[in-house]
């Protein structure tokens, strides 16, 4: 008895120096951050003015911010959409040895791994309206209604998916190519006997196999597109076309450091916070997961 | 019958191989040049002469290669102070979080407390926080405890999402250790500091330095936070020094592409010198982002 509460006490305080850490720069800067965002407060200067619901009632009637959502959601979807696509083909593409297997590996691994700035500036001078290699190139196909400059209002938002993809997929590609080396060989073999074609087998083995971390994937993918600032922010500054990709964190972002709104800028932190909470329940909800061992 | 199913699909293999054999290397060029290709134009870009730079139609091998760039870089901005700093903040956010993290996970793996389970979700919870959720309140907080323009304000700031992430990632690596090769080790007559140093350490090292390599590659990848918290030139980061290079009076692609490379050269060695770590990490989750 006494040895089990000892061991208590051994694990809390092991826990407790990540524990202060955690909750000091994670989880009270969250709080204070709802509390902040029944404020008008200036960024900058030391006043504030309590105004309950008021940045929320004002939110509600701005079309700059309905936008932003908008923006946000239409970015979310595409490139979240387009990484699982890209990241599942390149896991399958790696799936098998080849010779060059683990070369080409490494290589797919790097987009994820450089820093976004380098990421987002590559892709601003290969899509460059004047001197851009990847606008060239697709004028020499010369497709009718191809656009001439990409960086455009209209046309701006398209880069930032393909950008947001090459950066992105290979987070989808490596969590997918870890799960698909655990399924055993046995369940294709059975298939085949069966005369399943390579597309059967992937629809009726691979894919039940590879639910649980397309779900999750999925969801933090997603989290994580819907309230990306760097990528959208660093594209567009510098522009007129940035207006057509501000997207719910450039607004927010704007808000705080721009009009120096920090109460409304905290506001619209806690719409993304809520946001973000009902996704996870719901996730939850629907895909309860299995009981863990360790945690009995 | 199922002779005949069997030699149909046979033979259906071998007629197919070929052909498959052939789409295969195809799709694997096809991602590699998708991968490749935009780093391969940074380099090449990086070291072509100016006017060459601006050439219409573009020059896939540069015709003459030259280090204008490079010199730029190195001698008339202060990318040498930049880097410096990057490295002085990810270093400071990595060795905190990495002591605390491997900690606090060993404890909560293999000690059993009162709400050891709230404690896990709460840190998958703080995991998926994205960072612009706490944009306001570190500023307004790094501003009241004096933390702006500090490279410590900048790494505590960063400690908010990386030891989430480092706890979360670290717990299931340890979960992975078999909590029976310790108490074999007890039984033998080791301590349990024993046990830990020499049977649990080296088992949890990989995992232990995947985890490192995602928090400094977290803090060298911030522009967020650097952006406002940093005002002072010579303690600005990569990230939004290399940003100034927008804004002056004409934008220098060549200088520009010459910092992604010199950025991307460190990322490249540790990545190579560590890959089969890495996809241990990987594995685990991979790093946030």
């Amino acid at each position: 008895m006494w040895r089990r509460r000892r061991d208590a006490l051994i694990g809390m305080g092991l826990l407790l120096p990540s524990a202060a850490l955690v909750f000091a720069f994670t989880l009270f800067p969250v709080g204070y951050n709802v509390w902040l965002g029944f404020y008008a407060k200036h960024s900058l200067r030391a006043t504030s003015t309590w105004v309950g619901l008021g940045n929320y009632a004002q939110l509600l009637v701005d079309p700059d911010f309905w936008r932003s959502v908008w923006l946000a959601t239409v970015y979310a979807v595409a490139s979240t959409t387009l990484q699982i696509v890209a990241g599942v083909a390149g896991a399958l593409i790696l799936h098998r040895r080849f010779p060059g297997c683990d070369f080409l590996r490494g290589v797919a691994l790097f987009p994820y791994m450089i820093p976004t700035i380098i990421a987002v500036f590559v892709w601003r001078w290969l899509m460059n309206d004047l001197y851009g290699v990847i606008p060239y190139l697709l004028g020499t196909l010369a497709i009718p209604g191809m656009p001439e400059a990409w960086l455009t209002h209209s046309t701006i938002m398209w880069v930032l998916v393909v950008l947001s993809v090459w950066t992105f997929f290979p987070f989808v590609l490596v969590n997918v190519l870890a799960r698909l080396q655990t399924i055993p060989p046995e369940l294709y073999d059975a298939a085949r006997v069966d005369g399943a074609s390579a597309f059967r087998q992937f629809l009726n083995v691979t894919l039940p196999q590879l639910r649980n971390v397309l779900l999750i994937v999925l969801l933090l993918r997603g989290i994580w597109m819907f309230t990306k600032f760097d990528v959208p922010w660093l594209l567009g500054f510098g522009g007129g076309a940035g207006e057509a990709i501000r997207t719910l964190p450039v607004f927010t972002y704007q808000r705080s450091f721009t009009y120096y709104q920090a109460g409304m800028g905290a506001a619209l932190s806690n719409v993304m916070l809520a946001l973000l909470l009902m996704a996870v329940t719901l996730y939850f909800v629907a895909f309860p997961p299995e009981a863990d061992e360790n945690d009995a | 019958m199922r002779e005949g199913a069997t030699r149909r699909v046979r033979s259906s293999r071998r007629r197919g191989r070929p052909v498959s054999a052939a789409g295969a290397w195809a799709l694997r060029l096809g991602l590699f040049v998708f991968c490749a290709f935009p780093l391969y134009w940074m380099v090449v870009s990086s070291f072509k002469v100016s006017h060459e730079l601006l050439a219409a139609p573009p020059t896939l091998v540069p015709h003459e290669w030259d280090l204008r760039a490079y010199r730029k870089l190195f001698l008339e901005t202060n990318f040498w102070t930049y880097f410096q700093n990057t490295v002085i903040v990810a270093a400071i956010t990595t060795v905190i979080v990495i002591v605390a993290g491997v900690i606090g996970a060993y404890g909560l793996t293999r000690y059993a407390f009162p709400g050891r389970t709230l404690v896990a979700r709460l840190t998958l919870l703080a995991y998926m926080f994205p960072p612009i959720i706490m944009l306001v309140p570190l500023f307004l907080l790094a501003r009241e405890f004096g933390l702006t323009n500090s490279l410590l304000g900048l790494a505590l700031t960063y400690i908010s999402f990386a030891l989430p992430y480092a706890l979360w990632i670290l717990r299931a690596f340890f979960q992975s250790i078999p909590v029976e090769l310790e108490h074999a080790a007890l039984v033998d007559g080791a301590n349990r500091a024993q046990a830990l140093a020499y049977i649990v350490m080296p088992l949890a090292l990989p995992g232990i330095i995947a985890t490192a390599i995602f928090t400094f590659i977290v803090a060298w990848n911030d522009f967020l936070f650097a952006l406002v918290l940093i005002g002072k030139d010579d303690l600005k980061t990569l990230a939004i020094g290399i940003n100034d290079f927008f804004h002056m009076a004409v934008v220098d692609w060549g200088l520009i592409m010459a910092a992604g490379v010199m950025v991307t050269i460190p990322a490249l060695v540790f990545f190579v010198a560590v890959q089969r770590y890495l996809i241990a990490g990987w594995g685990a989750g991979g790093v946030k982002g």
